[in-house]
């Protein structure tokens, strides 16, 4: 294989697929990258086994061929050349190492025979649909903060995706770690149609994210009951599902909350950070106590103190105390966009809806804590 | 011994230390074959009776002797098999910790009226650290006479007794006239005591040590004191110190009434090595069940749980998870420990042992104030 191409190509495909090379393996050949050379092009290929990136780009290929080497050592070198440079990947006649030249610099990487490199077979896809970047992003920037990372209960280990609805069919994605959920839902693509209720992993959905910065990209999502693989531009990502049933969500969102508050985010969000910073603590409550036009905001720390904050809101109904974990609060807040937050209440037992008064499309439930 | 801060003199090496130092009394107080005593006390039938507690199953093993069953040689810590053995007509009794439990707080209570600084080492072991007492009995050996005649009213169970200077020497007096006994060391025999102490029966050296020690001709107390400093540093490390200063009678651990558990934990070794990863899992169920019931007892809540494998080679392995939140409840528990088993398979040898532990606890208490209530 010998193969030039530009820095800022190679690299920026690098910075893809390197993250996907986990830290730590005990598997060598998993903290490769697999290169391989042909037409015109150059590819690279990285995976922890559970999900694999693919990303192709131009290059000169000189003499076509392939080999592993350490992703993330690759990647560190690239990095540091001068910008503007052209990089030649070679690779011995013997295939045992691989030079990296760019201008004076030269790096001999030691290489892992291809065809040890893992393929994850995606077996084939029951389902396809294209949908705007923007579209896909929205409903990951809105649930993803609510996904658990706990691994006992690992079916919360991601976004749950599925279409819901009859005439008006919707695209949703929910994640929950039990404690708070988060609901967001966009118009269902075409071909989406039927398809089964999935649940994508954490790190999948992170991955994905960070590859949604242009919003005039389309992406191809297709998809199994076991496998999803987005094609974004020259990028393809393609990742195992989340085995297990996702709880059913629909119950714990509440109806017939009557308790109704509206209140300033922006204020809100900077009352509950300046209130919390008495609960060094981590999952310390702020409580609530909303009475006709004003919520006051108490946190309590035995060991050094307490604050309060009144914030003038519209409210209405009986007067009620509830406590929430700040930093829950706080998580909401961020995934506000709008001015205004309201707030659905029953009791201080039972979950709460919180709605963006300016985005009807997500949803997020709270359980509060009990104070 | 009427003045507190008497002058300790320690003669055995040769030398003449004046301290500052008040002589401590120290009381240890061991009850009697406690698990088979209690046996013994609730049914009649037992009595003069070899009884073990424990299981007679394949694997079991006796968790205490009466006194008839050691005679044949039957002690704690030996296989249910090879006590069968030893004393074909020897009964076995399931455990009953509940009972051993409340027993354990009735002594507690009593060693309470004389002293605080109370430190339990099990359900039926004690240190006490009575040299301020609040009964104001001058002399330590009349203080545990008291609590062995309060004990033995109060649960009708026999405690033996050590009284000396410190905890290491306490200890080794208490088994002196066991059982229904008790026996003192002085700071003045103390030294001398120690010297004609096989050292295996030091605080502190276990069978390695105790071998390493034969090696190097060190069988006696006496034989230990006549080693230099360096020779024991250099032989045995840090602990080197500790062989030093105790094989001069010198042991200055205080009682430590406050010693927090720090973990909750239960085992189980099987009638048949497991290879199922499903069958294991089952195994996990009473485990976990038992060390959530203790720690509902005790109040307490713990965010680290760590699973113990043992396999059939008696490899010993420990895997451990730290939460973010105190676990729930017991079926929290078992999935987390299940987790991190299935993790393990597939197994190549058998598992022989499994253990659950809870630890990172915290009181129920502090946690109740605040509680996230939970959606699913």
């Amino acid at each position: 294989m010998r193969v030039v191409l530009e820095r800022s190509n190679l690299l920026k495909s690098l910075n893809h697929v390197h993250r996907v090379v986990e830290r730590r393996n005990t598997i060598p050949i998993l903290s490769n990258v697999l290169l391989s050379a042909e037409g015109a092009n150059l590819s690279l290929k990285a995976t922890d086994l559970d999900l694999e990136v693919t990303e192709t780009i131009p290059a000169m290929v000189e003499r076509a061929g392939s080999t592993t080497v350490p992703a993330h050592l690759l990647y560190d070198i690239v990095r540091k050349l001068p910008d503007g440079s052209e990089v030649m990947l070679k690779l011995d006649e013997d295939g045992n190492a691989m030079t990296v030249m760019a201008g004076r610099s030269s790096f001999r990487l030691q290489c892992l025979p291809q065809s040890d490199f893992p393929q994850l077979s995606a077996g084939t896809f029951t389902h396809i649909f294209r949908i705007e970047a923007p579209a896909i992003k929205g409903l990951i920037d809105k649930t993803q903060f609510a996904i658990s990372t706990e691994e006992t209960r690992y079916y919360l280990n991601g976004i749950f995706l599925h279409t819901h609805g009859d005439e008006d069919l919707k695209l949703r994605a929910v994640a929950t770690d039990g404690h708070r959920l988060a609901r967001s839902e966009t118009a269902a693509p075409s071909g989406s149609e039927g398809m089964p209720g999935i649940i994508v992993p954490r790190k999948t959905v992170s991955e994905l994210q960070k590859l949604l910065d242009d919003p005039e990209t389309t992406v191809t999502v297709e998809l199994s009951d076991t496998k999803i693989r987005f094609t974004i531009g020259p990028v393809v990502l393609t990742s195992k599902l989340i085995d297990g049933t996702f709880p059913d969500y629909q119950r714990v969102i509440p109806t017939g909350n009557d308790r109704r508050l509206l209140i300033d985010r922006q204020s809100f969000a900077s009352a509950v950070d300046r209130v919390s910073t008495i609960s060094s603590e981590r999952g310390r409550a702020v409580k609530l106590s909303i009475t006709s036009g004003q919520v006051t905001l108490a946190v309590n720390n035995p060991d050094s103190g307490s604050a309060t904050e009144e914030l003038a809101a519209d409210y209405d109904s009986d007067p009620i105390e509830i406590g929430f974990n700040a930093r829950y609060l706080l998580d909401v807040a961020a995934q506000l966009s709008g001015g205004d937050a309201r707030f659905m209440l029953a009791d201080a037992g039972s979950p709460t809806l919180i709605h963006d008064a300016s985005d009807e499309d997500t949803l997020y439930v709270l359980m509060p804590m009990r104070v | 011994m009427m003045d507190n801060r008497a002058i300790r003199a320690v003669e055995a090496v040769g030398e003449t230390r004046v301290e500052e130092a008040p002589v401590r009394k120290i009381i240890h107080v061991d009850m009697d074959a406690f698990y088979a005593s209690v046996e013994q006390r609730d049914n009649p039938e037992l009595r003069g009776k070899p009884v073990a507690v424990g299981g007679s199953a394949a694997r079991g093993v006796v968790a205490a002797a009466s006194y008839e069953a050691r005679v044949f040689g039957v002690r704690s810590a030996l296989p249910s098999v090879t006590a069968r053995r030893l004393c074909p007509d020897l009964v076995f009794v399931k455990p009953r910790f509940e009972v051993y439990r409340s027993v354990s707080n009735q002594i507690h209570e009593i060693f309470a009226e004389h002293t605080d600084l109370i430190e339990p080492l099990s359900l039926d072991e004690a240190y006490l650290d009575v040299t301020v007492n609040k009964k104001n009995i001058a002399v330590a050996t009349e203080i545990a006479k008291v609590i062995r005649a309060r004990i033995k009213e109060a649960t009708g169970l026999n405690a033996s007794a050590g009284i000396s200077y410190c905890k290491f020497l306490a200890k080794i007096a208490s088994d002196l006239n066991k059982p229904n006994g008790q026996a003192v060391i002085t700071p003045r025999s103390g030294a001398d005591f120690v010297a004609s102490l096989p050292i295996k029966k030091f605080h502190g050296i276990g069978p390695a040590t105790a071998a390493k020690m034969q090696r190097l001709g060190i069988e006696t107390g006496a034989d230990l004191r006549e080693r230099p400093l360096t020779f024991l540093q250099q032989n045995f490390g840090k602990a080197g110190n500790w062989y030093y200063r105790i094989a001069r009678g010198i042991d200055e651990r205080a009682v430590q009434p406050d010693r927090q558990r720090k973990s909750i934990g239960a085992e189980d070794t099987f009638s048949a090595d497991i290879f199922d990863l499903a069958l294991a899992r089952q195994e996990l169920v009473p485990l976990a069940d038992k060390v959530w019931r203790h720690s509902e007892t005790k109040q307490l809540r713990g965010r680290t749980v760590t699973l113990k494998v043992k396999y059939a080679d008696f490899q010993q392995i420990t895997r451990s998870r730290t939460l973010p939140d105190c676990v729930g409840g017991a079926n929290d528990l078992t999935d987390l420990a299940g987790s991190m088993l299935a993790a393990l398979f597939p197994v190549t040898k058998g598992i022989r042992l499994l253990g659950v532990t809870l630890s990172s606890l915290e009181g129920v208490e502090e946690e109740k104030t605040q509680q996230q209530l939970a959606l699913f």
